[in-house]
């Protein structure tokens, strides 16, 4: 079979005793790239492209230690998520939900195995949708238009009250807050300055990655400053590390829907991985029949998100390659990487550079299995992480997101910045509006309004054109749906169990 | 398997010990990775490494932000004496300062020591588009202006729409206010723009279309250049179409503005070197530039012309007043 | 009692409409799109305040602000983040950290010994791990110092 052949070709480039110790020792740095807060797989990749260049690495070997950061990085974005509540980087973001209640539930080595499984299966399953159908697949890219990408990002924000289960207003305040905060900089398509009061520092917007480190992370100094410390340990339990095969069983089928939404999210160049988490994670509470019961530390609200995250990643390579976009920040990292080994993504790739395309895929296969097989023993070592006393864990959070942010982007400016959200992000607590959809409208804010504004451009200001094509029309009715169905569906609940549960006050 | 140990134990202490030194020779590409300076940077960077021109390899710094303006302040401010920093620049850095949208910085603040090739524009439209002629494309905006949309990486004004308004305003179309642009994260970007249907011509430059054009999706009307690109001669220039439209991305790169005559002339040596390289010549053979070469003394004179001719342009246009 | 709510509420709404005032005062260039830069943040500032008034109006219960004293400690922590964020340039990365990160771990739990052996160990610990692991470029010291 060709593809068969492909393959071989591939693990004939990629697979020696060299590339599998490179593959390791990118699949250990990328996951502690990934955990920590404030570096993602974006920035884990860019800090490391040197260091291939150092060792005089080939395009191969360059690329088997790349992905294997990339893939490291996607992988270690939930250990603090499911620990400190702390997303590790951006896609990590969703896993918070469900993997710090189970964590606090005394889960904390369930949720890291059950996350770690759901990464592999998404990783793997979109490396062989990458493998089966990227050629195919870059036909996608050209049937979104401005009025595709537009709903699909309205689709987005819609399914937003499925997520926020106490008050609504609350939860659209926290979007509209994230959106307004994307407008800062220079507007994209006039080039001219918004919210800036002429500081240089702002030009470029608001960087997403402090918004969460400050939100997150240093809010979370805050709680423990007020409450003296009590509660250690991050007020997580430990518990006995097995593998959960009952909490993987009965998740298996999120996992395979949640790897199939984040691939085709990734495909779609734009938000990438944060994006796909999002959907997938929103999609099964939709569907679970224990819908209301995430946010609670479901596990199915662990593994839907992780494989939708990775999945999206391995989606996020199809435009990449084919097309030459970049459809997220990691895959632009990657993207200069190739461009430096002389390698020009494009529509020619698949046939000019064979050995580079399925060396690649072969590259990822490995990374996976490398990192399956080291998430599992490595989980016990992280738990581990939850016996060090909250007076020294919390210090070091912080000023490793400080060292994160400020050797990345050498600015006062930023760190400041992110302090002031990490205040923002306590009082925020205090009053019960979520942050997550804070992240969200920063992360797709500029698509969405760019979308808009180049459909309004088309169209010469003609607002049907938004419904104008069928797959518009579906995303819309989607949107529609997923916006009515959780307060039909909390109506009905409400109504079966009429006084309603009162929720605890922390 | 104890070769292979070694080689890792070896890679990672050279690791170690350069990112130690990591501080020597830098270039910053004002932009995030994937564009075009970060193409220069990187290519340039590696090719001095490989030949020897610079002992250790050169770090490349992504610094996006404010089109470059964010790099440009942060070179004059804080590193204006700096001898080991090169910057990537083009003509989108030209369009910014002749345009002031450089927050009223100018090119005297930095020193401009070479440029090393010339990115052609190009005005490209789908495979299956009816328009074989950058004329069939003018008239057919003359005939409805609405019906044609443009599709370019830069913002409206930028140097990808400027190409466009060019283009027309010699074919005789004059209301620039009636042209629907709409800007793109990239050139590949708005090429997927143009092959699914929703815009109808892309602008950019031809190291964005070459491999697109190589898979046969789409046609190039004109490239915007004196003469037709070597390795292309199929595809006419717009001069030879009757539109005197000259267009082409020059990627150079600029130094900090208070550094030594010694440094400044080290530096162009050190460029010279790399435009003579074959290792360049491949490059940009591989990536559709065209050979751009201009050095020390003549590029400074050639980049303040470059810079006021795009200033008239933009006036006549009124993209600035 | 729902006041901090109202109060929320209220505060969201008139920082939307300053937004939206702000809007107005975009720029717009000569040649722009139809919808041009104003539009969107316009929406967004209208969404914004129509949650706040629906937060004014439906507030949820009283939340468990602490004593005022609280209040003071969280002030004094942001003023040592802030701090630390301005001494990093000038006093380069190691002595800064030390400093700050004890401070918090001493906050957080006042055991001085422990925070004064956490604020070196993570400043000494961090910079090697960054420095040389990740190959970041910090600062050890003021430059110039050595």
């Amino acid at each position: 079979m060709d593809i068969l052949s492909n393959l071989a070709l591939g693990f004939s480039v990629a697979l020696s005793p060299f590339t599998l110790m490179l593959a390791v020792v990118g699949c250990f740095l990328g996951t502690i790239i990934g955990a920590l807060p404030g570096l993602g797989p974006s920035n884990g990749v860019a800090i490391l492209i040197p260091l291939a260049f150092t060792m005089g690495l080939d395009a191969t070997a360059a690329l088997v230690l790349m992905t294997s950061v990339y893939y490291g990085a996607m992988y270690g974005g939930r250990i603090s998520s499911i620990l400190l509540n702390i997303p590790g980087d951006e896609p990590a973001l969703m896993t918070t939900l469900d993997g710090y209640p189970m964590a606090r539930q005394g889960r904390a080595g369930d949720a890291l195995v059950l996350s770690g499984v759901a990464s592999f299966v998404g990783a793997f399953l979109a490396t062989i949708g990458l493998m089966l159908l990227a050629p195919l697949l870059a036909e996608v890219a050209f049937l979104f238009g401005p009025p595709e990408y537009f709903a699909l990002y309205a689709l987005a924000f819609a399914t937003l009250g499925g997520l926020a289960s106490r008050n609504q207003a609350k939860a659209a305040l926290a979007a509209f807050i994230g959106l307004g905060i994307s407008t800062i900089g220079l507007d994209n398509s006039t080039g001219m300055p918004r919210y800036t009061g002429g500081n240089l520092h702002l030009m470029d917007g608001i960087d997403f990655l402090v918004a969460i480190v400050g939100l997150f992370a240093v809010s979370e100094v805050f709680v423990f400053i007020e409450r003296h410390g009590v509660g250690s340990a991050v007020g997580v339990r430990l518990g006995r590390v097995t593998v959960p095969f009952r909490d993987i069983l009965h998740s298996g089928w999120s996992m395979l829907r949640a790897t199939v939404i984040g691939f085709f999210a990734g495909v779609l160049p734009g938000a990438g991985a944060s994006l796909g988490s999002f959907l997938a994670y929103t999609a099964e509470k939709a569907i679970a029949r224990d819908g209301d019961s995430f946010g609670t530390g479901n596990p199915k609200g662990v593994a839907a998100p992780e494989a939708g995250n990775n999945a999206a990643a391995g989606g996020a390579l199809v435009p990449m390659l084919t097309l030459g976009v970049p459809g997220s920040g990691t895959t632009a990292v990657l993207l200069a990487l190739l461009m430096t080994l002389n390698i020009t993504p494009g529509p020619t790739l698949f046939t000019e550079r064979p050995e580079v395309v399925w060396g690649l895929i072969a590259a990822l296969l490995i990374a996976n299995f490398v990192l399956l097989v080291m998430n599992v023993p490595m989980v016990k070592l992280f738990v581990r992480i939850l016996s060090v006393p909250a007076g020294v864990l919390l210090p070091m959070v912080t000023m490793v997101s400080f060292a994160g942010i400020y050797s990345i982007s050498g600015s006062w400016f930023d760190l400041i910045l992110m302090v002031a959200f990490g205040v923002v992000g306590w009082l925020f607590r205090k009053l019960d509006v979520p942050t997550v959809p804070i992240i969200l409208g920063i992360l797709l804010g500029g698509h969405m309004e760019a979308s808009l504004r180049r459909a309004m451009v088309v169209s010469g200001g003609d607002w049907t054109y938004l419904f104008s094509s069928p797959i518009a029309v579906g995303l819309w009715i989607a949107a529609v749906a997923g916006f009515i169905a959780p307060m039909f569906l909390r109506g009905l609940i409400r109504r079966r169990e009429a006084p309603e549960v009162v929720t605890d006050g922390d | 398997m104890k070769k292979t140990l070694t080689r890792v134990a070896a890679a990672l202490t050279l690791a170690v010990g350069l990112s130690g030194a990591a501080s020597a020779t830098e270039c910053i590409a004002p932009a995030n990775p994937g564009g075009g300076w970060d193409f220069t940077c990187r290519t340039v960077s590696k090719i001095m490494f490989d030949l020897g021109i610079v002992p250790e390899p050169i770090q490349v710094t992504n610094m996006a932000g404010a089109g470059g303006g964010l790099a440009f302040a942060h070179v004059v401010t804080e590193r204006n004496t700096d001898e080991d920093l090169f910057v990537a620049a083009s003509s989108a850095t030209a369009t910014r300062l002749a345009q002031g949208a450089y927050g009223g910085m100018n090119a005297d603040m930095v020193r401009w020591p070479a440029s090393l090739g010339a990115d052609p524009g190009v005005l490209v439209v789908a495979a299956d588009s009816p328009w074989k002629s950058l004329s069939d494309m003018v008239e057919a905006v003359k005939a409805d202006p609405a019906s044609v949309t443009f599709a370019g990486g830069s913002a409206a004004g930028g140097f990808d729409h400027l190409k466009v308004l060019m283009a027309l305003r010699r074919g005789g179309f004059d209301d620039i206010r009636a042209v629907k642009y709409i800007s793109l994260d990239g050139g590949a970007d708005a090429l997927t723009q143009v092959i699914g249907g929703h815009a109808q011509v892309m602008t950019g430059d031809m190291s964005e279309v070459v491999g697109f054009l190589k898979a046969g999706k789409v046609r190039v009307l004109a490239v915007l250049n004196e003469d037709r690109v070597p390795g292309f001669e199929d595809i006419p220039t717009a001069k030879e179409q009757g539109f005197d439209v000259v267009a082409v991305n020059w990627r150079g790169f600029y130094l900090p503005g208070g550094i030594s005559d010694a440094a400044y002339d080290k530096w162009v040596e050190r460029l010279m070197k790399v435009a003579e390289s074959d290792a360049w010549a491949e490059a940009m053979a591989a990536n559709g530039l065209a050979p751009f070469p201009k050095f020390g003394a003549d590029f400074e004179t050639w980049v303040r012309g470059n810079i006021e001719e795009i200033r008239a342009l933009s006036k006549e246009i009124g993209v600035i007043q | 009692m729902t006041r901090s709510d109202r109060i929320f509420g209220l505060v969201v709404t008139l920082g939307a409409l300053a937004y939206v005032a702000g809007a107005l005062g975009i720029q717009t260039s000569f040649i722009s799109d139809p919808l041009g830069p104003r539009a969107f943040p316009m929406l967004v500032g209208a969404g914004a305040a129509l949650s706040g008034l629906a937060i004014m109006l439906r507030p949820d219960a009283e939340p468990d602000w602490p004593p005022v004293r609280e209040f003071t400690r969280i002030g004094v922590a942001t003023a040592v983040l802030v701090g630390y964020a301005l001494a990093l340039q000038p006093w380069g990365y190691l002595v800064p950290t030390a400093i700050a990160a004890a401070i918090l771990s001493w906050m957080i739990d006042p055991r001085p010994v422990r925070a004064l052996l956490t604020g070196i160990g993570l400043s000494v610990g961090l910079y090697l791990v960054f420095r040389h692991a990740l190959g970041l470029g910090l600062q050890p010291f003021p430059r110039g110092f050595f």
